[in-house]
């Protein structure tokens, strides 16, 4: 049976990599220590597969057809399509898992959702930030789930928990042996193309921490849809991050770093969810 | 609410990256969606309070890059915007 190895989070600012060669050197450090450490907790895993969560930032979906949650099917995906980032992506193609991603599909579709499936994706810096970051070499398959945290209306938290729930249960149901992980990718607080952007909330951030760390389901919920509309439309992207607490059963959270690095606009944040 | 044409030729300019083909000349993208005179209007002044309400603000962003804005003038004119209304 495969095994689910743990889950991780991590921001993806797109200036990280925008503007990585001009970023004052201790905002460089902080970020590559914190994805450094990531890393050496995946490795020490050794997973076969990454399950990966994040929004599309308009690459693949428009408003004629925006899904808020879409599996990618292929057996492999484009890399990210910035000019930023793409020069600087160590992989050419990213592979994918069919077999896994298809039964993850039947378990959804099974559980009550109905998400949108893809078996052509291209991955954007959403994703890729990550995976350019942590440097895994080999890098394990990548099953891509894109949620939608971009344009409202988005999936609820709630809805965000039972999805991985449901992510949980397609992997520890998976016949055969594979050692899973799951990476949500998005977040802390940030604030794009609106009056607030540049503003980091850290006090959202700091709630956020210390919802994972010690607060039950509810009082997530709770306190998310109350923050949540005053933190920066980038903050929405902490579904990410719920849908990795839930795979987790909400257990095991542990921060790995956290930065307010205002040269990317981003609360930084770097964490694992341990198995018991 | 959101303006879909104009968001789309917002899109369909990210996507083509003809930027130089942009600067040079508006006028033939605009006259290829059915977006209304007043919004057309608002993208020939570059008026970023009236654009902001109607397209998400990703974008947003995109779309001010392309017209070369930086991302300094951009945060300068978003707070210059006095009813922010969130996408």
């Amino acid at each position: 049976m495969a095994q689910l190895v743990g889950a991780f989070a991590s921001s993806h600012a797109p200036l990280i990599a925008r503007d990585w060669d001009i970023l004052p050197p201790e905002a460089k450090q902080k970020i590559s220590s914190g994805f450094r450490e990531m890393r050496s907790r995946i490795e020490e895993l050794c997973p076969d597969l990454l399950i990966m969560l994040a929004p599309d930032h308009w690459v693949n979906f428009f408003l004629d057809n925006l899904p808020a949650f879409c599996i990618g099917l292929g057996p492999e995906h484009g890399g990210p399509p910035e000019p930023f980032l793409s020069p600087k992506f160590p992989y050419k193609k990213l592979k994918g898992h069919p077999e896994f991603s298809r039964h993850l599909a039947d378990t959804a579709f099974e559980s009550g959702f109905d998400p949108s499936l893809s078996y052509n994706v291209n991955l954007d810096h959403g994703f890729c930030i990550p995976l350019w970051q942590l440097g895994l070499d080999p890098l394990p398959k990548v099953i891509p789930i894109f949620v939608n945290e971009l344009e409202q209306p988005m999936p609820s938290i709630k809805r965000c928990f039972d999805w991985g729930r449901m992510i949980r249960s397609a992997i520890v149901n998976y016949p055969e042996d594979l050692k899973v992980a799951v990476i949500g990718s998005g977040g802390l607080s940030h604030s794009i193309g609106e009056p607030t952007m540049g503003k980091i909330d850290e006090r959202f951030d700091k709630d956020c921490i210390d919802l994972f760390s010690k607060a039950n389901e509810a009082e997530i919920i709770e306190k998310l849809i109350k923050n949540l509309p005053n933190a920066g439309n980038g903050s929405e992207e902490i579904r990410s991050w719920i849908i990795a607490h839930a795979v987790m059963n909400g257990e095991g959270f542990e921060l790995i770093d956290y930065a307010p690095i205002l040269e990317v606009y981003v609360g930084c944040g770097w964490a694992e969810w341990k198995v018991a | 609410m959101t303006d879909y044409w104009l968001s789309k030729m917002m899109f369909d300019l990210q996507k083509s990256g003809d930027v130089s083909s942009w600067r040079a000349d508006r006028e033939p993208f605009l006259e290829q969606y059915p977006i209304s005179e007043e919004m057309k209007q608002a993208v020939r002044d570059d008026n970023l309070a009236a654009i902001a309400p109607h397209v998400n603000a990703y974008l947003l962003r995109f779309y001010c890059g392309i017209c070369g804005m930086g991302d300094k003038e951009f945060i300068e004119r978003l707070r210059e915007i006095n009813t922010p209304e969130r996408h």
